[in-house]
């Protein structure tokens, strides 16, 4: 089945482009079950879509050329992962529309078919089952600085000097943060999540995590495309207080290159001592 | 309200109420409004780009009389037509609409059945007289 996307239309009113771009968007939830996101509301109650437009990547369908989805997607710092412009494909479709603002037969056949066309060409929806390979048991170790005890798993983890792991099994890999940052933020009340479906690069952002005492952007140890994300932080980022590296990993990868990626990260052993160096300034 | 003079068109505009049967309602009632009930002085805009900031759109708004159309409580149409800095002279809710029909099936957020076009209609005529009241010509209608 196609993957599900968030779909913001320009819902627009006034010329027959926009209707047009309301009914594909209607068109294409009922062919791939996505979620609408209404331009008006997004713009003055954005709480209300922040789960939505952070699960889920973001098509935007714009009717004309003035583009009013895209430029508020632009003013609200959304990504966007596809954009469609009716009025271009109206220019390239065998189907013309009535030139009437109530859509007729040939407007809703048009629409149709563009919906079908865009649930097509998205990718599949990924695996829900991805995560069996990564219940094996983690063994630890720890550094101490002064009264702090960090934990660090004895093996199979990676570093990147931005306190954040990655954890490989194959193809697939699981990224995180590190204990020292969930003692370093303390009580973490916020998890941003990351867009399944993205390729992302390593060292990208790819989520954050927040406390009342700061906000942090998790840099991705490992470039990949995101399949997966740990949605039960969505509700209880406390996890990532109580298991930064099993139970509160961040999210999951189908990695592109971890053989260049790798070459850019470090062991535990080397993370601890970069771990007791910081802990050492953070105390001065 | 005039523009150089001249009687400025009302300018009716619904929410943008997307995937919901209220939505589809307010959206068809004006255009029964703009298209063919009061073609001669009623007109719509596009609520995005109203929200967007377009400066021809909110100086349209700024010097027309406003009627809004609402789906659904949250009055998107009237708080946005409002917050540009436009005069809503008559603001009206598809769902208070409903009251005189109860058990009524007005469809889906995509096709209106009968008793959905029965509520169009009778909000559109309901406010077609308002757009004539606005625009001081009552003999027309």
């Amino acid at each position: 089945m196609a993957r599900k996307y968030a779909i913001l239309p320009c819902n627009g009113l006034d010329k027959l482009q926009g209707p047009l771009s309301r009914e594909v968007a209607l068109a294409l939830v009922e062919e791939t079950g996505g979620e609408i996101v209404c331009p008006v509301l997004l713009n003055s109650a954005r709480p209300r879509y922040e789960k939505i437009l952070g699960e889920l990547p973001l098509i935007i369908i714009d009717g004309c050329g003035t583009k009013c989805a895209s430029k508020l997607a632009g003013s609200l710092n959304l990504k966007v992962d596809r954009k469609v412009l009716i009025a271009d494909e109206m220019k390239t479709s065998a189907l013309t529309p009535e030139d009437s603002l109530s859509l007729g037969p040939a407007g809703l056949e048009f629409a149709k078919a563009l919906a079908t066309l865009l649930a097509e060409d998205m990718p599949e929806e990924p695996s829900a089952d991805l995560s069996a390979d990564f219940d094996s048991p983690v063994e630890y170790t720890s550094v101490t600085h002064d009264k702090f005890i960090f934990r660090i798993p004895a093996a199979g983890f990676h570093f990147n000097e931005n306190d954040c792991w990655v954890r490989v099994k194959g193809t697939r890999a699981r990224i995180g943060v590190s204990d020292y940052v969930q003692q370093n933020l303390t009580d973490i009340s916020y998890f941003g999540p990351p867009i399944v479906g993205r390729e992302i690069g390593q060292f990208d952002d790819a989520g954050t995590v927040e406390s009342v005492k700061s906000t942090m952007d998790v840099i991705s140890p490992v470039s990949g495309k995101i399949v997966a994300v740990n949605t039960a932080l969505v509700d209880n980022p406390e996890i990532i207080n109580e298991d930064p590296y099993e139970k509160g990993w961040i999210a999951e990868l189908e990695l592109t290159d971890f053989e260049s990626d790798r070459e850019l990260l470090i062991d535990g052993a080397a993370y601890g001592e970069i771990v007791k160096k910081k802990a050492a300034e953070a105390q001065h | 309200m005039t523009t150089n003079g001249e009687t400025a068109r009302v300018l009716v505009i619904p929410c943008s109420g997307i995937g919901k049967v209220h939505g589809l309602i307010s959206r068809e009632a004006t255009y029964e409004i703009t298209d063919n009930l009061a073609q001669a002085n009623a007109d719509t805009m596009c609520l995005a780009l109203l929200v967007m900031g377009d400066e021809e759109a909110l100086s349209k708004i700024r010097s027309s009389h406003c009627i809004t159309i609402d789906g659904c409580p949250k009055y998107c149409a009237q708080k946005n037509v409002e917050l540009a800095g436009g005069q809503v002279a008559e603001s009206i809710m598809v769902a208070e609409a409903f009251k005189n029909h109860r058990g009524a099936q007005p469809g889906t957020a995509t096709k209106l059945t009968e008793d959905g076009w029965l509520v169009v209609r009778e909000i559109a005529e309901g406010l077609s007289d308002r757009v004539q009241d606005l625009c001081g010509c009552e003999g027309e209608h």
